[in-house]
């Protein structure tokens, strides 16, 4: 697909107040040249080779695919790249441009953590400085990824307004650069946000699909359906991207279902309850009120804890390319559970509700059609949430320890 | 010294909805030449944080967009000032652009200011507003390309709102010659210029006056009120205090 588009049918667009179009327009005229530089480009996948870890391992998972008797389940371990998760691909290629275009200064988002972890830990290697906006609440909750934004060099800006999540550090992400453009860059985390940034979250996450789709190839898989999870989207739409033109295989993308329906408990957007808006510069698909006030959302993973879907996404969500279904909190914690114990490997919560549908996917085939699941991180950085999920007792037993022994 | 003229701003809804109306009277009473009356959004991407906290607590003691029209209504029986709705565009998109602006007419508003929808990302904002014969302001920044700048003359809006420091409301501006010499430009298009960000002091206003057509006081007005809860004061009174001081009226 083109480079640059702007719009995916009515989604995307720049809907931006006149003080951030500058620097807007300038950041789509230095991607649009930079993907056609084949310095740059030899330079990101350098970058990800020697830095990243990449390729990331594709595993026939075996013991799932038995245990459950359908399809062949395939998982793109994608949370093996350096920080745990596939944040950094992008997290790389735009802190390569911002380089590029002479910028000094990094400063991006961050809800979970793992976005400001994998930017804080790229701005160390590339000698940039980088300032990571994460919402009080969040600092809250993600306290050893604070601990390691910080342990990279990174300043980490407590964000006090609004809901103080990840929401509103975009917010005040936004301001900052609406001032510092001249020497900074705004290193947004998601397949969202005003144009050029859709484009260009997808196109350097776009190696994920890269790999799987050679891969593939390699072993002859007859690959029926591709299925990811759905914040912003960003490990979906670089999973899906080489695939999206064709008619197959079938692309699935797995939403919040949260603690349940009811507005407040869930983040799905895409399966009937988000509405077509314009919020934080970009057309897409919102969970707001009848007066167009954004609601509260609710996940198990603070990944896919947002309002909004990237523009490309929702429109591939309308005309029914990527179909999208919805896992709740449980049965993302069952899937986890599944993956550990029949693989050895840790999905983070997010991927966990891309492993649960997939589960579900892959009993609709039979052997020898294959199902791959991205498992866009691995499950470290949730273990003050999954082990108080799964082993309370043993976990507060262990943190009351640590607390009166330090 | 002659009277300067004004245009002050007011989060609907905040810290009352009643207080909001009082406080829109205030400042016409204090010699407000314009009245820009933002509908709280809880993402107001080119508000500073006073403004956004503002909003917030609109929002969350209830601010619906049916009280902002009736605010409207009743302000418009009270005064002849022109009142502008500033809003963002997910407002309008939720009720749809059509009724927003038949609502906005209906209530007796005089423009609307809504800057994430600017000309070549406006949903058709412009053309709908043109058809009903309601003015669009668009808002601009200093430092703006040239094309963009032209392009936006062309249109011939009746005002234009031109913010004179790069980033969001909030801080005070420094007024230097480019921006002297970017308002001038604009000016001499023959246009009526509203000019705000950071404004504050009466120096500024005196400065700026001969340039423009009014100047714009937003965050500072936020802080007064905020300022006046906090300590208990007579938040309208302070507001007119502090307006009538700005515009020389007294």
């Amino acid at each position: 697909m083109e480079v640059y588009n702007d719009y995916f049918g009515q989604f995307g667009g720049r809907y931006v107040a006149e003080n951030l179009r500058g620097p807007l327009d300038q950041l789509e005229i230095h991607f649009r040249n930079a993907m056609s530089d084949s310095d740059f480009l030899k330079e990101i996948s350098d970058f990800g080779k020697e830095y990243i870890g990449r390729p990331t391992p594709l595993l026939f998972a075996e013991n799932a695919s038995r245990a459950m008797g359908g399809g062949d389940i395939y998982i793109k371990l994608e949370g093996l790249a350096n920080t745990g998760a596939h944040k950094i691909n992008n997290a790389a290629g735009q802190a390569i441009l911002a380089k590029k275009m002479g910028k000094t200064r990094i400063i991006a988002e961050t809800g979970a953590g793992q976005h400001g972890v994998a930017t804080a830990a790229v701005c160390a290697r590339l000698g940039l400085k980088c300032r990571i906006y994460m919402g009080s609440e969040d600092i809250k909750r993600q306290r050893p990824n604070v601990f390691l934004m910080e342990m990279f060099g990174a300043e980490v800006f407590p964000v006090d307004s609004g809901s103080r999540t990840l929401k509103d550090a975009v917010n005040e992400a936004l301001r900052d650069w609406a001032s510092t453009s001249d020497e900074t860059h705004y290193l947004i985390g998601s397949a969202l946000g005003p144009s050029p940034y859709p484009d260009m979250v997808r196109e350097f996450q776009s190696v994920i699909g890269k790999e799987v789709l050679m891969e593939g190839e390699k072993r002859s898989l007859n690959v029926k359906a591709m299925v990811a999870c759905v914040g912003g989207g960003s490990n979906a739409i670089g999973f899906f991207e080489p695939f999206i033109e064709n008619e197959t295989p079938r692309l699935i993308g797995a939403e919040a279902g949260g603690l349940g329906p009811e507005e407040g408990k869930h983040a799905a957007r895409m399966t009937g309850k988000g509405k077509t808006g314009i919020i934080q510069g970009y057309k897409s698909k919102f969970l707001y009120d009848k007066d167009g006030q954004i609601v509260k959302t609710h996940s198990i993973s603070a990944g896919l804890d947002y309002p909004g879907i990237g523009p490309q996404l929702a429109y591939l969500g309308t005309t029914g390319r990527v179909e999208f279904t919805e896992v709740n909190d449980e049965e993302a914690l069952e899937a986890l559970r599944f993956f550990a114990l029949n693989e050895g490997i840790i999905f983070a919560l997010e991927s966990a509700h891309a492993g649960a549908a997939g589960l579900k996917i892959a009993s609709e085939y039979s052997p020898g059609e294959a199902v791959i699941i991205n498992m866009s991180g691995r499950g470290d950085k949730d273990i003050f949430i999954t082990a108080k999920a799964l082993q309370k007792d043993k976990w507060f037993e262990f943190l009351n320890e640590e607390t009166a022994n330090g | 010294m002659a009277k300067k003229k004004l245009m002050t701003h007011l989060v609907a809804g905040y810290p009352t909805l009643e207080e909001s109306e009082k406080i829109a009277l205030a400042m016409v009473s204090g010699g407000s030449a314009y009245l820009e009356i933002q509908f709280p959004f809880s993402d107001p991407i080119a508000d500073g944080p006073l403004i956004q906290g503002a909003c917030t607590e609109a929002i969350s003691s209830g601010f619906t967009q049916d009280q902002g029209f009736s605010l409207i209504e009743r302000l418009a029986e009270k005064t002849d000032v022109p009142l502008f709705i500033m809003t963002y565009a997910n407002l309008v998109m939720a009720m749809g652009i059509q009724s927003f602006v038949q609502r906005s007419k209906d209530s007796g508003a005089a423009g609307l200011i809504i800057p994430d929808l600017p000309y070549d990302y406006d949903e058709g904002l412009y053309k709908i507003c043109s058809e009903m014969n309601m003015p669009v302001i668009p808002v601009l920044v200093q430092g703006i390309a040239d094309d963009r700048l032209d392009k936006i003359l062309k249109l011939e809006p009746e005002y234009i709102y031109a913010a004179i420091r790069k980033g969001i409301t909030g801080q005070k501006s420094s007024i230097d010659k480019s921006t002297i010499d970017f308002l001038d430009k604009i000016s001499r298009s023959g246009i009526k210029v509203l000019a705000g960000f950071g404004i504050r002091e009466r120096d500024q206003v005196n400065l700026l006056s001969p340039h423009i057509h009014s100047s714009v006081i937003g965050s500072a007005l936020v802080e007064i009120i905020k300022n006046s809860i906090e300590s208990e004061e007579d938040c309208s009174e302070n507001v007119r205090k502090f307006v009538l001081d700005l515009s020389g009226s007294c």
